[in-house]
């Protein structure tokens, strides 16, 4: 059977779909609606601040009544800014703005060139000049073409009203605005769909190799300087300098020298290299009633560890201590290896049975003939890498949106009404209005400004500002 | 350090605390008593202030070669010299003297707790050594430091908004006199032509009941000398106009910087959403400024609720909670 739609059918679901939509846009323009999505926005936001991010369910357990902490963890604020509801909540702002652009700013003009009642606005003034009309009002246009205002003459019936505008491009300050807000957004995308990153960490003398593009990293030396500064506090070692040597073999085959540094990133082939942290790697080894038996088969870095063959006990290296202070036995202020030491932890399973500072180059006692000797250090370098081939997009979005802010704001559209008739006791009357786009107030002290500067350049007679009444309605 | 240099920044330091202390007692009682001759102390004393904490901190640089902003107690200093510098501009600008009061008392109150994070002459940590902390952190300070002028602005709205309606019983809603004006028959002093147009209506607090008490009311005789609300409501506009420009460009020059120092130009990091916080609350205001009846004291109250979020983002995240921004040193 051959099924029909009847036609009125169709138009009343097209007509229901045009009013939800017409609907769903005008709700999405409305500005209370889109500062409600920013006030949310911003809640996301500050919990996000003060809920550390990132962290283990157990972390919150400990730091957080369990309530709070369960909370915590099934609502996902533990990662809030890569839940759906952050994003959502950026996607609907998107929105919010799209529709406002499109349904209130572009369509949002200076009115039409028609007459006006120049009393009836309330930045107005009246001013008497010299001369008759037809004269004044050349004088009038070149004075305001003089200062930048845009004039146009019309005629209504056989009055002649001028036109002065100002910076009437300067309305689409706010679309500019939220088109940068769109090309931040649209340059993350970009990152999120076609850029990579990553971290590593080599040691002095050994090379590694970024995944994603082959790029070979070959760690010649790290070098650092921490000096003693002193303080009202005492004395503080403070971090002054951090480097690393290294040769970067990149897509081409070609080898080149490369000095990375804070602040002072490495590019290869569009692929940029960090300097994020180091640390000391320790060769331990292990001995068995004198004799070497299996041990770790590289330096370890803090947190790594490496059990004990034949027992149920493994050893984590925790961290490096630079000099040990000699009077307590207590790890020193200063950081840099003077008298190093390292931190370690015994587990027997995974239960931690006892941890210890033992000096380098002097073997610890585990027991069961057992001894384990922090042999030496070698330093590495962590390094981040990052493409991300949005960026040229999110530095467009960025200008683009403090242009558009800077627009909106410093670029203030205001019209002039103008009308010019004869005066009672001979010369000319002049009355004056203005508007602008966003109300009198913002314009009121530049109004002021413009009738006295044009009474100034105006000849007597005698000049006269008044200003409108109001009325009060409570 | 040379002794002599460091009695010069020592010496410095102390004209700017004495010149704002001063200031801020002469303008608070220009503030109350709208006398001239107060204005005329207090804002030459502002100026002394600013302009010994801007040697101050130069006379730092000069003396250890390290940007004096790489710690809390450089950027505070600039803090509030900045917030002078731009609260004088826009007393001269747009008569915004009578405020000077409460934000030389803030830029004192800035001053003195900056001294209480200062270690001495530090080097810079590597992440701070770079050409961005010359760019980026002087435009974030102004953009708190405009906040700053706004909170105060903001206060003072609520403060005039709240004491007229006393005199007034409930706020009234003036509207712009209808075509041809034949409706007129109240005037209102000041600002009389400070009103939407007809059929739209803006909150404001000039009423005639005010100006009736002024005759044998000191209170309502000093708020008449203050500006009118619309005319504080387009102060605070025009100071957040100037801030948030300034915070947008902070964000997007931290995250070039970020981008250079750390591989991301953004790492969710607490001082950065922090700005992020402090950015859509002033969205949200210059928003809702649109709409002419959301103006008044509804945005003041955002303007208050942002500069809380400008202090919890500057000293709350550096103090209380740790990130990637915690130079706290």
């Amino acid at each position: 059977m051959e099924a029909r739609i009847r036609p009125d059918l169709i138009s009343a679901a097209t007509a229901w779909v045009r009013k939800a939509w017409d609907d769903t846009v005008r709700l999405f323009a409305h500005v209370p609606f889109g500062v409600s999505l920013l006030a949310i926005w911003g809640v996301l936001t500050l919990i996000g601040v003060i809920v550390e991010q990132g962290k283990d369910p157990s972390f919150y357990a400990d730091a957080y009544a369990p309530p709070i902490a369960r909370l915590i963890v099934r609502l996902d604020l533990d990662n809030i800014y890569h839940s759906a509801a952050y994003i959502g909540i950026i996607g609907l702002i998107l929105c919010s703005m799209a529709a406002a652009t499109f349904t209130k700013v572009i369509p949002r003009r200076i009115p039409r060139l028609n007459p006006v009642k120049i009393d009836a606005i309330p930045l107005h003034a009246t001013i008497h000049v010299a001369g008759d009309p037809e004269s004044a009002r050349e004088r009038l246009a070149a004075f305001f073409a003089a200062r930048g205002w845009q004039v146009r003459k019309r005629e209504f019936g056989g009055t002649e009203w001028t036109f002065a505008d100002k910076n009437n491009w300067a309305r689409r300050g706010v679309l500019v605005a939220h088109v940068g807000f769109v090309l931040i957004a649209a340059g993350t995308t970009i990152y999120w769909a076609k850029g990579y990153s990553g971290q590593f960490a080599v040691l002095s003398g050994q090379t590694a190799t970024i995944p994603e593009s082959g790029t070979k990293i070959a760690l010649q030396r790290f070098g650092f300087r921490i000096d003693p500064v002193q303080t009202k506090a005492g004395t503080v070692y403070q971090p002054i300098d951090y480097v690393s040597d290294a040769k970067v073999t990149g897509r081409d085959g070609v080898t080149h020298d490369a000095v990375i540094r804070v602040n002072q990133p490495y590019d290869a082939d569009g692929t940029l290299i960090y300097q994020a942290t180091y640390g000391f790697a320790i060769d331990f080894a292990l001995t068995k009633d004198g004799h070497r038996i299996a041990g770790p088969d590289h330096p370890l870095k803090e947190g790594e560890g490496f059990a004990i063959d034949g027992t149920s006990r493994a050893i984590q290296y925790q961290r490096f201590v630079g000099t040990i202070d000699r009077t307590t036995g207590q790890p020193g202020a200063d950081p840099r290896p003077n008298d190093p030491g390292v931190v370690i932890q015994a587990f027997d399973g995974d239960r931690p049975v006892g941890g210890a500072l033992i000096p380098l180059g002097r073997p610890v006692d585990l027991g069961a003939g057992y001894r384990l000797e922090a042999a030496r250090y070698v330093l590495y370098s962590g390094f981040q890498y990052r493409y991300d081939p949005g960026i040229p997009v999110v530095g467009l979005g960025a200008f683009v949106l403090v242009a558009g802010l800077c627009i909106s704001f410093y670029f203030l559209p205001a019209r002039l009404f103008v009308l010019v008739r004869d005066a009672a006791g001979g010369g000319a009357e002049v009355g004056l209005a203005a508007t602008t786009v966003r109300g009198y107030e913002v314009f009121e002290q530049r109004f002021a400004e413009i009738v006295e500067a044009l009474r100034r350049s105006e000849p007597a007679p005698q000049t006269e500002v008044t200003t409108a009444p109001v009325t009060q309605t409570v | 350090m040379d002794p002599t240099r460091e009695l010069l920044d020592q010496t410095l330091l102390k004209i700017g605390i004495a010149a704002y202390v001063t200031g801020a007692l002469v303008l608070f009682a220009y503030f109350l008593s709208r006398r001239p001759v107060l204005r005329a102390i207090g804002m030459p004393l502002a100026i002394i202030g600013a302009v010994a904490q801007f040697a101050e901190l130069g006379a730092r640089w000069w003396m250890t070669g390290v940007w004096p902003l790489t710690n809390l107690y450089g950027s505070l200093s600039l803090f509030s010299a900045v917030a002078v510098t731009i609260f004088v501009i826009f007393a001269y600008r747009y008569q915004m003297d009578f405020i000077g009061g409460p934000v030389l008392a803030l830029a004192a109150i800035a001053l003195g707790y900056a001294t209480t994070w200062n270690e001495g002459y530090m080097p810079a940590v590597p992440a701070l050594q770079s050409y961005w902390i010359k760019i980026h952190v002087p435009i974030v300070i102004s953009a708190y430091a405009s906040f700053m002028l706004a909170f105060c602005l903001s206060v003072l709205y609520l403060f005039k908004a709240a004491v007229e309606n006393r005199y007034r019983g409930r706020t009234i809603r003036l509207r712009g006199a209808a075509a041809g004006g034949s409706n007129a028959n109240v005037n209102v002093a000041v600002n009389a032509y400070a009103v939407q147009p007809a059929a739209v209506g803006v909150l404001r607090s000039d009423t005639p009941g005010l100006d009736a008490a002024a005759a044998s009311d000191a209170v309502a005789k000093w708020l008449t000398s203050l500006p009118s609300l619309a005319k504080l409501d387009i102060m605070q506009y025009r100071v957040i106009a100037v801030g948030l420009p300034l915070l947008s460009l902070g964000i997007i020059t931290g995250a070039m910087w970020a981008k250079e120092a750390w591989g991301a130009y953004w790492q969710w990091d607490p001082k950065e959403t922090a700005a992020l916080l402090s950015w859509i609350v002033y969205a949200a205001y210059m928003h809702l400024h649109t709409r002419p009846n959301l103006r008044g004291t509804f945005t003041a109250w955002i303007s208050v609720i942002g500069f809380v979020s400008i202090v919890f983002c500057y000293l709350g995240v550096n103090i209380w909670i740790s990130g990637l921004h915690s130079y706290k040193m």
